[in-house]
């Protein structure tokens, strides 16, 4: 049994798979837990403290090389090591470079996999997904390991970590050139609070006409408290607010103790982000909208005419 | 002139599943779609031809009742269509729907310049089938891109990623996975819907294929989600709106 490996552009996420791992090998799965990093990402020290036995070391990309093309040297290594499974979180590029080896590997991939259980009594990895947009779960096992998983970032707890255990490094060849160069980086600016560590959120949606008009919703999370998210088409279609900020299948996944809806449908692959809120409110003037059939608290109105008395209500009667 | 092939894929309308009281999948009154994001895809083939020239071919991976998905992708501006089609291609896993396509694009198209996928599938949303077609054709991927655009023997695309923007150029043919923001997609209006009966289709059958790949999971189990919401209801007004945070504070999530 050769263990499992991890891979994350952030340290983080990497502790987050890595205490996966724990819990699996702590479960009978067998082997070793193994970490893949890069100069520029998670730390050789960090990894060990979190409990990688070995580090994975590729040197450093040539210059315009995207972060994908140490895709073959991770391929090659798997290809004699075969691990049982190997854990990518899954950003943008994690989810590139965890389907390239995968088919280099010619293994399963389980995307958004979002739990896994070690079944020792029948020796099955049992993996768990959304499908339909978050409407239905799937559990699935595969046939053959290796197996890889891509896991959304939160989904597993952090380990705690000890800063004694060291791990054994081992440096991996630099891969071949890509026929694929990075032009340019235009960096994010990173602002806000984070979305994801909020008690409150407070949700825009396509009911918003205007940007200008967020102001509402920001000044509701402000007097609450908490932070401001959007549904995708805010994000990714109109650009009013960064992607990170967006809820849902495809962006963060929340479980905040209060999330408020405003002007939001709460098609499926939204809800899917929600799940794990304790309590869930909308504010929508279609009172048809899916949205209140998954809300514990629906106001049916136009967003414009309640955010205002909300807003007032709620300053009359703060909390001195 | 370059040749643009746009893969897309005829899926269950997710908004119309249901849950049976048994906790059940029911998908009994759902309707079917081109997958979300390969609108995205198709429009962005055609938009490249109506501005350079070249073909637009859309393939399918699917059962054979998907023939509705055909005529609708063919109404979205592709010239012709490849359908591959058989009863056991409903729910295939991301590696066999890569491996016909890639078998399919290789043997029966050729020279082509540009795939275009999408991002993902809106019933799986596995985000593997465009990459892993690429790793099969030995061809570069450029994968979550917002903007694309074709010069000189290259693929120039915007990648969207956590730290931000990575503009990328490589040599085609290659392979592109697209985000929803790349375009707004057509709607087809009739005399689109007319002229797609009249174009091309070429139906390949799993006995037409030489790949017969392996499924690499089994399901356990697959059920609809639950949603245990109180679903209490209130009005607008001034009243309701106290008496609204008047029931969060008792719940205690407001101070
Ligand atoms: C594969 C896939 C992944 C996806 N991932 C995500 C994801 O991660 N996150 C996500 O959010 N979406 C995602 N989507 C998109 C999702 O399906 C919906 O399209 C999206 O969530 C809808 O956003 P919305 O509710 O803001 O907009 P709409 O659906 O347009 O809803 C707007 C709502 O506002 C209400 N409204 C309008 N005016 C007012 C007013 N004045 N006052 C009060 N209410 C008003 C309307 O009644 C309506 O219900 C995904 C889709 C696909 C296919
Ligand atoms: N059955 C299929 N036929 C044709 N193209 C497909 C099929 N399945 C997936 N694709 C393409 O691959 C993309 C990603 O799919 P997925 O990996 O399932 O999320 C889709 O957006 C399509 O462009």
């Amino acid at each position: 049994m050769a263990g499992i490996w991890i891979f994350a552009e952030k340290t983080e996420q990497a502790l987050e798979l890595l205490q996966a791992g724990q819990l699996l090998l702590a479960a009978g799965m067998g082997g070793e837990l193994i970490a893949v990093t890069w100069p520029g990402g998670p730390r050789p020290e960090d990894l060990g403290a979190a409990g990688a036995a070995e580090v994975l070391l590729l040197p450093p990309l040539a210059d315009h090389q995207p972060l994908e093309s140490y895709g073959p040297s991770i391929l090659e290594e798997a290809r004699k090591v075969q691990p049982n499974l190997l854990l990518f979180s899954s950003t943008a590029r994690g989810k590139d470079l965890a389907s390239r080896i995968a088919e280099g590997l010619n293994a399963g991939l389980c995307s958004g996999c979002n739990a896994l259980h070690w079944n020792s009594e029948s020796g099955t990895l049992e993996m768990e997904r959304l499908l339909y947009g978050g409407a239905a779960v799937q559990r699935i096992a595969p046939f053959t390991f290796p197996v890889l998983a891509t896991v959304p970032p939160g989904t597993f707890r952090r380990g705690t970590g000890n800063p004694d255990r060291e791990a054994t490094i081992r440096h991996l060849p630099a891969p071949p050139v890509s026929p694929v160069s990075v032009l340019e980086h235009k960096p994010k600016e990173r602002k806000g609070q984070d979305v994801m560590a909020a008690k409150i959120v407070v949700c825009a949606g396509r009911g918003f006409e205007k940007p200008e008009d967020l102001a509402f919703a920001r000044n509701l999370a402000d007097t609450l408290g908490g932070a401001l998210a959007c549904t995708r088409p805010l994000s990714e279609e109109m650009h009013w607010l960064p992607e990170d900020l967006c809820i849902g299948l495809s962006g963060i996944q929340v479980k905040p103790d209060l999330y408020i809806g405003i002007g939001v449908s709460g098609q499926v692959q939204h809800l899917t982000g929600i799940r794990g809120a304790k309590i869930v409110c909308a504010i929508n003037r279609d009172e048809q909208a899916p949205i209140f059939a998954a809300a514990d608290l629906g106001i049916v109105g136009d967003l414009y005419a309640v955010l205002p008395r909300l807003l007032q209500a709620l300053n009359e009667t703060a909390a001195p | 002139m370059p040749v643009l092939v746009a893969c897309f894929k005829w899926v269950v309308d997710e908004a119309y599943i249901r849950r049976t009281s048994a906790g059940e999948l029911d998908l009994s009154s759902v309707s079917y779609k081109i997958s979300d994001y390969d609108r995205n895809a198709l429009e962005e083939a055609a938009r490249m031809k109506e501005a350079s020239g070249g073909s637009v071919l859309a393939v399918t991976v699917g059962v054979p009742e998907s023939t509705k998905g055909v005529k609708d992708a063919l109404s979205r501006g592709a010239d012709q269509a490849f359908f591959i089609a058989d009863p056991s291609f409903g729910m295939l896993g991301a590696s066999e729907t890569a491996a016909i396509l890639a078998e399919v694009i290789r043997t029966r198209i050729g020279n082509f310049d540009l795939v275009l996928c999408g991002e993902g599938s809106s019933d799986l949303y596995n985000q593997q089938v465009g990459i892993r077609l690429a790793e099969r054709l030995g061809i570069p991927c450029l994968s979550f891109v917002q903007k694309l655009e074709l010069e000189e023997g290259r693929v120039v695309a915007e990648r969207r990623l956590e730290d931000g923007i990575e503009r990328v150029s490589a040599p085609l043919p290659a392979v592109v996975t697209v985000l929803p923001d790349i375009n707004i997609p057509r709607i087809p209006g009739v005399k689109d819907t007319l002229s797609a009966s009249r174009k091309p289709v070429v139906t390949i059958g799993k006995d037409d294929l030489a790949v017969a790949p392996d499924a690499h999971f089994r399901t356990i189990s697959l059920a609809a989600s639950r949603l245990d919401r109180q679903c209490e209801r209130f009005g607008a007004d001034e009243t309701d709106i106290r008496r609204f945070i008047g029931a969060l504070r008792q719940k205690g999530v407001l101070r």
